[in-house]
């Protein structure tokens, strides 16, 4: 009996560790809350398990996640897409954990439009 | 990178291997891939030997299940860890210090050392004919196997999230 108490004490204080450090899945973005960020692509790193961008805007400079690089390419964004100097506008939503973070929901280059969920 | 983790998280996490896993365009994937696949083998194997020792399929010998049962759990858990250190490495500073991979961490060293514990206990199922009744400490240790590892594999899933 100890043993199964010890096993549901284990359980429990693995879920109840939860909440702080984020990174990943959409869970940590606030979707009621989407902002569009523009600007030029100050670093571009086109890797998994995501593309990462900063991007200068007027006010700051911003951190995009966008899409894992396997579906970046299968839509069109290839890296010279979102390669450092582009003009880039990305809608998407804030990260809860991250200080000016956004995940992309979508992005705009050049005129052209690329879904990134 | 993640600057709060320790030193040799972020030289792991910046170094060729790293920076490989992050370049290339199926490794990551495929690790991904391969470690869920693993996973369902493994809850596979776990859950008929777990279920073994909690007195299922009662009409077998329990060393008849258990033997094959813990071979394939022993293989899938060998290539779990193999590509949950491809995952791992491509972002070590960030997943180390998320409070979900760490549980998961703890998670993962409790179930393995229950399984050696009952790989040693005394009361060895080798002995045990078809239908004779699973010792206590057997059926206990079984069930807190089947709660550890499905607590894993929900950790893992959660560390995205967190």
């Amino acid at each position: 009996m100890r043993a199964k108490l010890i096993a549901a004490a284990v359980v429990l204080s693995a879920v109840a560790a939860a909440p702080s450090i984020a990174h990943h899945g959409w869970g940590s973005y606030d979707a009621s809350k989407p902002v569009t960020v523009a600007g030029k692509i100050l670093t571009s790193k086109y890797e998994n398990p995501h593309t990462t961008l900063t991007v200068q805007t007027a006010e700051k400079v911003w951190t995009v996640t966008l899409a894992p690089v396997s579906r970046m390419q299968t839509r069109g964004a290839i890296a010279e897409m979102v390669g450092v100097g582009k003009e880039i506008s990305a809608y998407g939503y804030p990260s809860t954990v991250e200080k000016d973070e956004i995940r992309a929901e979508r992005i705009t280059v050049e005129g052209k439009t690329v879904e990134m969920r | 990178m993640n600057e709060a983790a320790p030193a040799f998280l972020i030289a792991l996490e910046a170094s060729a291997v790293g920076h490989a896993i992050r370049q290339s365009i199926w490794i990551y994937p495929s690790a991904n891939v391969l470690h869920v696949v693993a996973l369902a083998l493994f809850a596979g194997a776990v859950t008929v030997l777990d279920l073994r020792l909690l007195g299922a399929f009662a009409g077998t010998r329990p060393a008849d299940v258990i033997r094959p049962a813990r071979r394939v759990a022993v293989a899938a858990l060998l290539l779990l860890a193999g590509t949950g250190f491809v995952l791992f490495v491509a972002e070590a500073s960030h997943v180390a210090m998320n409070p979900v991979f760490q549980a998961k961490g703890l998670l993962i060293a409790a179930g393995v050392l229950n399984a050696l514990v009952v790989a040693r206990l005394p009361a060895d199922f080798d002995r045990l004919d078809a239908g004779s009744a699973i010792p206590s400490r057997l059926r206990s240790a079984a069930m807190v196997s089947i709660a550890i590892w499905l607590a894993v594999a929900a950790a893992g899933r959660l560390i995205a999230y967190v």
